[in-house]
């Protein structure tokens, strides 16, 4: 299947605004304390989270499952947004 | 004889958070029957999220999707191409094979995956494709009358759904979604 991609200008400019508004809102409800405690290589997953909302590639990165690091996210506070 | 769309394929983030919601069963409803990917079912671990699949594969509203080569092949391909798209979000192999069975049987993707969300919008092939979130499963509950609707608190179950799952609704979103309802279903003329 070959597909036909005509980039959208004012689509992308949307959706990248939406991603900056959730990017926003995650860094301002996480429990930054928390975060700070956590040893490097989950600190660093949970910034990678943070501002990229990349759930699977942060997970991989703390080393941990989906679901662990979802409930992780949760006792960080930092919310999914969408 | 039912619609295709009386179906639907859920991601595993669509459903580790959907899982936490105190009225979760609303989504059988819906449904007829929720599929669930074997690479999903793979990535479910906590007891709370197994034992609510296994009891719904045993009672018939859950069914496992084993998935053929040429889908996961679809499926790769999406995932390269959102990689490659400038400025776009990734969808990963889970997202992207729902996208492709979504594509190809017409049943309703079920997804938190924004980068799936946004691959519809932005790639043509895909843009029939139906996409949703719990956001348009609470709308859609309302508006065929699923549920009632408290027209004094119209967006209560939306804020049940976060509380449970701390996951947020874009404000936007909700009270477009809330307008929606305030029009379909609480308006005298």
């Amino acid at each position: 299947m070959n597909y036909v991609v005509r980039i959208d200008n004012k689509k992308l400019k949307k959706w990248r605004e939406l991603e900056d508004e959730a990017r926003d809102i995650r860094r301002r409800y996480a429990d930054w304390e928390f975060i700070e405690k956590q040893p490097p290589k989950i600190r660093a997953a949970l910034i990678y989270y943070i501002e990229k909302g990349d759930i699977r590639g942060a997970a991989l990165f703390a080393g941990i499952d989906l679901e662990d690091f979802r409930e992780l996210l949760r006792k960080a506070n930092i919310p999914t947004i969408t | 004889m039912y619609r295709s769309t009386d179906f639907a394929i859920a991601d595993t983030c669509f459903l580790i958070d959907w899982v936490r919601f105190r009225r979760r069963d609303l989504i059988f409803k819906l449904f007829k029957t929720v599929f669930i990917p074997e690479s999903v079912l793979r990535e479910i671990k906590s007891e709370s999220t197994v034992m609510w699949v296994a009891l719904n594969l045993a009672s018939g509203n859950l069914a496992l999707y084993t998935e053929v080569f040429d889908e996961v092949e679809e499926a790769r391909k999406i995932t390269e191409l959102s990689r490659r798209l400038p400025g776009a979000i990734s969808v990963d192999l889970p997202e992207a094979l729902c996208m492709a069975v979504g594509r190809r049987r017409g049943y309703v993707v079920l997804t938190e995956n924004r980068g799936a969300i946004m691959f519809a919008d932005l790639v043509s092939d895909y843009n029939d494709v139906i996409v949703w979130r719990s956001l348009e499963v609470l709308l859609a509950l309302h508006m065929r009358r699923l549920i009632d609707a408290d027209c004094n608190n119209l967006s209560m179950l939306f804020r049940e759904y976060e509380e449970d799952t701390k996951h947020i609704f874009p404000e936007r979103d909700l009270s477009n979604g809330v307008e929606v309802l305030r029009r379909e279903l609480c308006s005298k003329n």
